[in-house]
């Protein structure tokens, strides 16, 4: 299981950390107005994928493979956009586009889990469906009038040198996403919910036996699960752009399956994928803002790419990522 | 295929049948023989009454329209690999050949194509060829040889390619260029004298795109010029032609990034990338963003609260000339440029002194006559 | 028989008039016509010879990214990067396509071919290896992989591969030689054919060779595959190199026979429809056939409709979900048609996921 983690591993991670905090460090006291910008580019480009990859843990961790996070994406961050520019309120927006994720979700769980629809045919029916659907009846006379959701300072926090900027002035969603982190966290690994759904997804014959209903479960995960891709989509619209366009999304629901599986399908473990995946991306953009490497675009593009790879390829020889045991395969009642 | 019966007999025909089944359904054996006519019978009339059904809605609703008038003086546009709407130059062209078919005074009809895929370039050109387009207007570089290969093929249609550099002048084919580098540096000398941090950014679609390297050029030297003393960081977005000009998350974030470390004045060039960066900087109290091809305060309205400026090429008032012209016989192959310049300051009015509009003046003359080289 | 044949095609023949009725629906809701819409979608795909060419040029790399995905899934791995994998065999076909001269066709153009499935084969293989020797998950790996092609493509066409001829300043290779340009007879593209008779061959391997029953083992039960002495990591490695070698093909054809050069952007989005082809099939080799048929001729018709109705072509997006979806949940058409319930039918390709 993902949260358990070995010895030698918990000491390479503080060992990592350590590591990472000094090289921070380094650089801010050399350089703090760009070191504290690459790292809240950090953080911004994290949230998105963090939110995507709980949408896909929760799913997964029951047994059920989400490969529609892109389109759930879209079609939500449509929905946010459409309803807040027609009302003119940025919190209807956002209901709007959690709840487009809902309904989306609850549309995956009527394919996969009611329909038994293949689970990756479902998905994939949202990723066209969404893609096809945003573009068809787009509008670009709307606008939203009121701007995009701004930071909040939290108090003296926000006046940390480098900390307060990164962390502690944000938009609201931001707030949200790492909230709910902790909460999808203590949910999957401190509650009889979490207890249940990680069951679902590892011995559903089993959990069937003692007493879970498995498929209104999968449902119900499923389904609220969308409602955090929803979140993203309104993120996406309102708060990290503040505008729609055709395929924004731009493949970020299929970056967020890699850093939920890269996470180890455990919150802050996705966090942590999503935050360095954030983090090349936001250095490669440095490279090209300071003219450091006088080498194409193109190459320095590939930077986060090709380090995910082979972190990836590294922590795979350190210990290996095991998927749920009933993952992908639908349930029938025996 | 995932059969759930691993362990079955490979060799039986049941097996072989469920792997080896077509794209859908081979029922079992077993039960193709159970099967009763009774069961058939339905499921004919069912399927038959659902294409009934099909053909009646088909038919009921195909009254009402007939697809296009053909004959009339008609223009014909077909856009890049993107949509009329695209609030960039797509659209802009668009307009342009709205505006053209609205000025010929017999009733003249302009229809568009968009381009789903770029290998549908000549068919979506030969679509208005056969229909009897008088005009055909293709947009963007892309459709450069498309273009061509179309206009040798059919001599009596007049034809106006957007961004297509002409090496040999036809007869029937106008290639509308701009001047780009000029309009980014005259937006680049006015960020040169606004910036306060001495710090100014651009956020920009791909290199890949020579318009969008001669933007950036023209603006660096442009503020440059104005300032020596102004550092430019400017970042192309590091992925695929296919994304660089539709990911407006990246803009903003990199927008903000650049914000971050102190630039002030932020030109988005690169469609919805360079918008989403627009539209970031919108959100920074104090900081400015300047806009690109066609004045985005109309465009990209979220952009107002910083919006000082767009680097325009007026391909609107371009495509609108040059039908003119083929409309009255007067067109001339070979390359045709358009114009460039500064949209208007709108709310930022204020802002500008008279200096700077007399120093940018002097920019403009000076690029005019050459004096100035936008990208030495 | 007829029995059996009619139940086979009437699944997918109603899907595609519930995706049709459903799809007049939002054409109407256009204020357009769909009966103009639809007769100009078929007349562009159909209507003539240049029609069906170009529904035959579009069906060709939609196979070829079928296959690559519908293989993989046979090992129980999901190809998600038959996108890069596409690129890498279209930059490659075109790099020997016009950097060598002299040759004779029957050389040549094999060469062509070849270069393109190699770089595929090792774009694939490379997450197939990494899979079988670090248990870095394949989704993850191919997603990077299709980043990191489409920038490699997109630098070599714009620098050392570029066209520089006249004053060219398109990020493109330079013509590919007639030695290496893949011809075609009458309406249909040679391209086509190969791709008809790479699927042939899947087919074959999968159903009638060893190679194949090991692939099916281990997409089967990866430890029983392992116990029972076949060498899982090879089999995967292998697989994924195929997959990609097929992805690849698919490219090389673009780039040798439609296109006639690489040209960084103009193969967007093509290796991605590979995953929409290989589920409407069913991973079947052979079903691949007629679903990349179907979804060729709505693409090649596209702008006919749009130039005709009115109607903006991302239609065909929504029309091509609801006929996976149909297609997918045969339960509802069977409900409409008030069929029998048929076990053999109910596909499991996400169990492939769950395996590492």
């Amino acid at each position: 299981m993902g949260q358990v983690m070995k010895p030698q591993q918990r000491q390479l991670l503080y060992a990592g950390l350590t590591v990472m905090l000094v090289v921070i460090w380094i650089f801010y006291s050399a350089n703090g107005p760009q070191t504290t910008a690459v790292l809240a580019g950090t953080v911004r480009a994290a949230t998105l994928l963090a939110l995507g990859a709980m949408c896909g843990m929760i799913g997964e961790r029951s047994g059920v493979v989400n490969i529609g996070i892109e389109g759930q994406f879209l079609l939500s961050a449509f929905a946010a956009f459409t309803i807040a520019s027609m009302t003119g309120s940025l919190f209807m927006g956002t209901v709007a586009g959690i709840g487009m994720g809902l309904m989306m979700g609850w549309l995956l769980a009527a394919m996969a889990v009611g329909l038994k629809v293949d689970q990756i045919i479902a998905g994939t029916v949202l990723n066209i469906a969404a893609l096809g659907l945003t573009s068809f009846f787009y509008d670009r006379s709307r606008s939203l009038g009121m701007g995009k959701y701004t930071n909040i300072d939290l108090g003296p926090l926000a006046d940390i040198p480098l900390v307060g900027t990164v962390f502690f002035s944000r938009p609201p969603l931001t707030y949200l996403t790492m909230a709910l982190l902790v909460v999808v966290h203590v949910a999957l690994f401190r509650s009889v919910w979490g207890m249940r759904t990680r069951a679902i997804g590892e011995h559903p014959g089993a959990a069937d036996t003692v007493g879970i209903d498995v498929l209104r479960l999968r449902y119900l995960n499923v389904t609220l699960a969308g409602g955090l891709a929803g979140l993203g989509g309104a993120y996406l619209a309102l708060e990290a752009v503040g505008t729609f366009s055709r395929a924004m999304s731009g493949g970020r629901g299929f970056l967020a399956l890699a850093v939920m599986i890269f996470g180890r399908r455990t919150p802050f473990g996705a966090y942590a994928a999503a935050l360095f995946f954030g983090f090349t991306t936001a250095l490669q953009n440095q490279f090209q803002l300071n003219n450091t490497f006088d080498i194409p675009p193109q190459f320095v593009g590939m930077l986060p790419f090709v380090v995910t790879i082979v972190v990836v390829a590294l922590s795979g020889l350190v210990g290996s990522m095991r998927d749920p045991a009933a993952l992908g395969q639908n349930y029938e009642k025996g | 295929m995932h059969p759930s019966n691993e362990s079955s007999d490979s060799s039986s025909e049941a097996f072989k049948t469920a792997l080896g089944s077509g794209p859908v359904i081979v029922s079992g054996g077993d039960e193709a023989s159970t099967m009763k006519d009774v069961n058939m019978a339905p499921m004919w009339r069912r399927l038959l009454a659902l294409l009934m059904v099909f053909g009646l809605v088909a038919a009921a609703c195909g009254s009402d329209g007939g697809g296009k008038i053909s004959g009339g003086y008609s223009i014909g546009l077909v856009t890049d690999t993107g949509k009329v709407d695209d609030k960039s130059f797509n659209q802009s062209a668009w307009e342009g050949a709205q505006t053209g078919a609205a000025n010929i005074p017999a009733s003249a009809t302009a229809t568009y194509i968009e381009t789903e895929e770029s290998k549908d370039y000549a068919n979506n050109i030969q679509l208005f060829v056969d229909d009897g387009a008088k005009i055909i207007v293709t947009v963007g570089f892309g459709l450069g040889e498309a273009t061509i290969e179309a206009a040798q093929a059919n001599p009596d249609v007049m034809f106006i390619g957007v961004d297509q550099w002409q090496n040999e002048a036809l007869p029937n084919l106008a290639g509308l260029m701009f001047p780009e580098a000029k309009a980014g540096f005259m937006a680049g000398a006015l960020a040169g004298m606004l910036t306060e941090t001495n710090i100014v950014g651009a956020v920009l679609g791909t290199d890949l795109v020579p318009p969008v390297v001669f933007f950036k050029e023209g603006w660096e030297n442009g503020a440059r010029y104005t300032n020596p003393d102004v550092e430019t960081i400017s970042t192309y977005h590091p992925g695929g032609l296919d994304v660089a000009f539709g990911d407006p998350e990246w803009g903003a974030t990199t927008a903000r990034q650049a914000l971050d470390q102190g630039a002030d004045i932020i030109f988005g060039a690169g469609g919805a990338t360079g918008n989403g960066a627009l539209i970031e900087v919108a959100g920074e109290a104090g900081a400015l963003c300047v806009g690109v091809d066609s004045d985005q305060w109309f465009t990209v309205p979220e952009a107002h609260p910083c919006l000082v400026t767009s680097a325009m090429k007026l391909i609107d008032v371009g495509v609108a000339e040059l039908i003119a012209q083929a409309h009255a016989g007067t067109m001339e192959g070979g390359n045709y440029f358009g114009e460039v310049g500064l949209a208007p300051h709108h709310d930022f009015d204020g802002i500008v002194t008279s200096e700077m509009r007399d120093t940018l003046a002097a920019v403009m003359a000076g690029l005019d006559d050459g004096s100035i080289n936008p990208m030495p | 028989m007829s029995r059996s044949i009619l139940r086979t095609v009437a699944i997918p023949l109603v899907a595609v008039v519930l995706g049709l009725l459903i799809g007049a629906v939002l054409i109407l809701s256009q204020n357009a016509s769909p009966s103009t819409a639809y007769t100009a979608l078929l007349v562009g795909g159909l209507g003539d010879a240049d029609a069906v060419l170009r529904t035959l040029q579009k069906a060709t790399p939609l196979i070829f990214g079928g296959l690559a995905v519908a293989f993989a899934f046979k090992a129980g791995m999901f190809n998600i990067g038959g996108q890069g994998q596409l690129l890498i065999g279209a930059v490659f076909a075109a790099g020997v396509g016009f950097g060598i001269d002299g040759l004779p066709m029957v050389i040549h153009l094999p060469l062509a071919l070849l270069a393109g499935a190699i770089g595929g084969a090792i774009w694939g293989g490379l997450a197939g290896t990494l899979k079988a020797t670090t248990g870095a998950h394949e989704v993850i790996v191919t997603i990077m992989l299709n980043f990191v092609a489409g920038n490699l493509t997109d630098w070599l066409s714009a620098n050392p591969w570029k066209d520089n001829s006249g004053n060219n300043i398109v990020a493109r290779t330079p013509l590919v030689e007639d030695s290496a340009t893949i011809p075609t007879l009458g309406a249909v593209p040679v391209g086509f054919l190969l791709a008809v008779a790479a699927a042939a061959t899947c087919w074959l391997v999968l159903e009638r060779t060893t190679y194949g029953f090991e692939v099916r083992s281990v997409g089967h039960n990866r430890n029983a595959a392992r116990y029972s002495g076949i060498k899982v990591g090879w089999i995967m490695g292998s697989t994924m190199a195929v997959a990609g070698m097929l992805a690849a093909l698919g490219g090389a054809v673009e780039s040798l026979g439609v296109d006639g050069r690489f040209e960084a952007g103009v193969n967007v989005g093509l290796g991605f429809e590979g995953i929409t082809i290989a589920l409407l099939a069913r991973a079947n080799p052979l079903g691949v056939i007629p679903a990349a048929l179907l979804v060729g001729l709505m693409e090649a018709g596209a702008s006919r409709m749009q130039f005709k109705a009115g109607v903006a072509p991302e239609l065909i997006d929504v029309i091509q979900a609801l006929i996976l979806f149909f297609v997918a949940a045969p339960i509802i058409i069977r409900w409409l048609l008030r069929m029998r319930e048929d076990t053999s039918e109910q596909l499991q390709l996400g169990a492939g996921w769950g395996k590492s």
